[in-house]
């Protein structure tokens, strides 16, 4: 349970990033967070694992206030990948790469060889065990990144633009990974711009405009929200737009509603 | 990282900014000369005190400061060193530690003289001062774009930092031999992204038809004004001046 109390933090004196931010996020929920670039979504789920401290306002992550745990044990609770795999990846080998964490947290080494190789056929990366992970494509490099970070199997995933650089099939394994962690109770927490990914798979959604809270709830009532979704520069769903085209009395992001909907109208 | 937050130039428009940075460079080569030549700790001081005019005028001091609190954290380093080193060829304790902070006055009156340049001196601006003292257009570009890229490295390295902390890195962790040992994960990404980056400026430069034709020719040309003349004649003769210490004091 992450609980994120008047946030405000400034890079720069003057310069607001966060401004009073307070939400809350509980065990075993999946929600994105959404927002213009800017909006200060990387820089409030750098506090999730006390990589920033709140200069005003609190974070608390199962009740340990972030101020009070050093980096290394909120990280093993909370797991954050970084948007630019670039920014991780030094290891010789891609059993290494992910290897990494496990070692850092002293995972006992038959656990960590299970995780490993949990990881390598979770993200499609067992051919590649013994290439060196600056020999992958942008796309690999990509979950290898994630790989070695959920691999340690942290209980709250934070994932900063996960889609990126992915084909619609990597991504739909990703999200039918995510919602398989999710189910069995991990928090899972992904920044995103992919309105898509959001509308098909992530039940709750946070709006961030200008280092606020501007919305918070179900994906399905403020993905159709038009002020929200324009205030914060985000392209609607194409369900969305679909309903708002056709002019329907109850715009959708589910496409069965959408179909349905239409389906009714032409009887 | 700090110390690299130092050198980044932010435009402006003070007298020291509009100075031409070739007479801002005879400054830096003359006094950065001095202050290797000299080891008095009072001749230090005037040198360092030289470079704050500068600073001053050029309303650069919140970055210059920072670049300063940041080169703090080597002259532990080279007062230490030093200071061991002296012991071990046997020389008084006193004189050992009077080294220790010549050394490392040396130093920061380097970082400030560097600094106060680099914040006051767009990086255009002193490729084409360059270009017009008949350095090869292709070596004033490097040196350009080298400086250009040191704010962003320092960015990125900052990032990596975060990343590899939330892999559970630790790097005030081990003995003297693994502290040294945990900066690798940083190092890597960080070397091998400049390299992609590199590949990357070099490509993004040919698809603009870099090197297209070989005679260039410039949209401004930098000339030496009043106020140049009057900032190489002040620097030259106070060089003169603390030069003169050795030759007729006999100053160390």
């Amino acid at each position: 349970m992450i609980v994120v109390r008047d946030v405000s933090y400034a890079y720069e004196p003057g310069r607001q990033v966060l401004d009073s931010v307070s939400l809350s996020i509980g065990d075993g929920e999946l929600v994105a967070l959404i927002g213009e670039n800017g909006a200060g979504k990387t820089t409030l789920v750098k506090h999730f694992n006390g990589l920033l401290k709140p200069q005003r306002g609190t974070v608390t992550v199962d009740g340990t206030d972030t101020r009070e745990a050093t980096v290394a044990t909120l990280a093993r609770k909370v797991g954050l990948v970084f948007q630019n795999p670039d920014h991780q990846l030094f290891a010789e080998t891609v059993e290494k790469e992910l290897s990494f964490a496990l070692a850092n947290f002293g995972v006992p080494a038959g656990e960590a060889s299970r995780r490993v190789e949990w990881a390598l056929e979770a993200f499609e990366l067992g051919e590649y065990r013994n290439r060196s992970p600056l020999t992958l494509s942008g796309g690999e490099r990509k979950r290898l990144a994630l790989a070695s970070v959920l691999c340690y199997d942290p209980q709250i995933i934070v994932m900063d633009e996960p889609t990126t650089g992915q084909d619609s099939r990597q991504k739909s394994r990703l999200a039918s990974l995510l919602t398989r962690l999710n189910d069995s109770g991990k928090t899972v927490i992904t920044v995103t711009h992919d309105m898509e990914f959001v509308a098909e798979f992530i039940p709750r959604t946070i709006i961030m405009s200008r280092g606020k809270v501007l919305a918070d709830g179900r994906s399905a009532d403020l993905l159709v929200n038009r002020a929200y979704l324009e205030s914060a520069s985000l392209l609607p769903p194409q369900l969305a737009e679909i309903s708002w085209e056709l002019g329907l009395a109850e715009p959708s992001i589910d496409l069965e509603a959408v179909v349905n909907a239409v389906r009714g109208a032409r009887r | 990282m700090k110390t690299l937050q130092g050198f980044g130039y932010r435009r402006g428009t003070s007298a020291v900014h509009r100075l031409d940075p070739r007479s801002k460079m005879i400054y830096v080569l003359l006094f950065a000369a001095l202050a290797v030549y000299f080891a008095n700790l009072l001749v230090l001081l005037l040198i360092f005190a030289s470079s704050l005019p500068l600073v001053a005028l050029g309303k650069v001091s919140d970055r210059w400061s920072r670049s300063i609190r940041g080169s703090l954290f080597f002259i532990v380093f080279i007062f230490t060193f030093n200071f061991i080193a002296m012991i071990f060829m046997s020389y008084p304790l006193l004189d050992a530690a009077l080294s220790g902070i010549s050394m490392s006055l040396r130093f920061i009156t380097l970082i400030s003289v560097f600094s106060a340049f680099f914040l006051t001196t767009s990086p255009e601006d002193l490729a084409q001062s360059m270009v017009q003292l008949r350095v090869p257009y292709d070596y004033a570009l490097t040196f350009n774009m080298a400086m250009r890229f040191v704010p962003t490295l320092s960015r990125e390295a900052q990032i990596i930092i975060d990343a590899q902390r939330s892999r559970g890195l630790e790097l005030e962790k081990g003995s003297l031999i693994q502290r040294v040992k945990n900066y690798v994960p940083i190092l890597i990404p960080l070397i091998i992204s400049s390299f992609r980056r590199a590949e990357l400026v070099a490509d993004a430069m040919e698809s603009r038809a870099f090197g297209a034709s070989k005679k260039r020719c410039p949209l401004y040309v930098l000339t030496l004004r009043g106020g140049d003349y009057a900032f190489i004649a002040v620097t030259v003769v106070s060089f003169l001046l603390i030069l003169s210490l050795r030759f007729v004091l006999g100053v160390p």
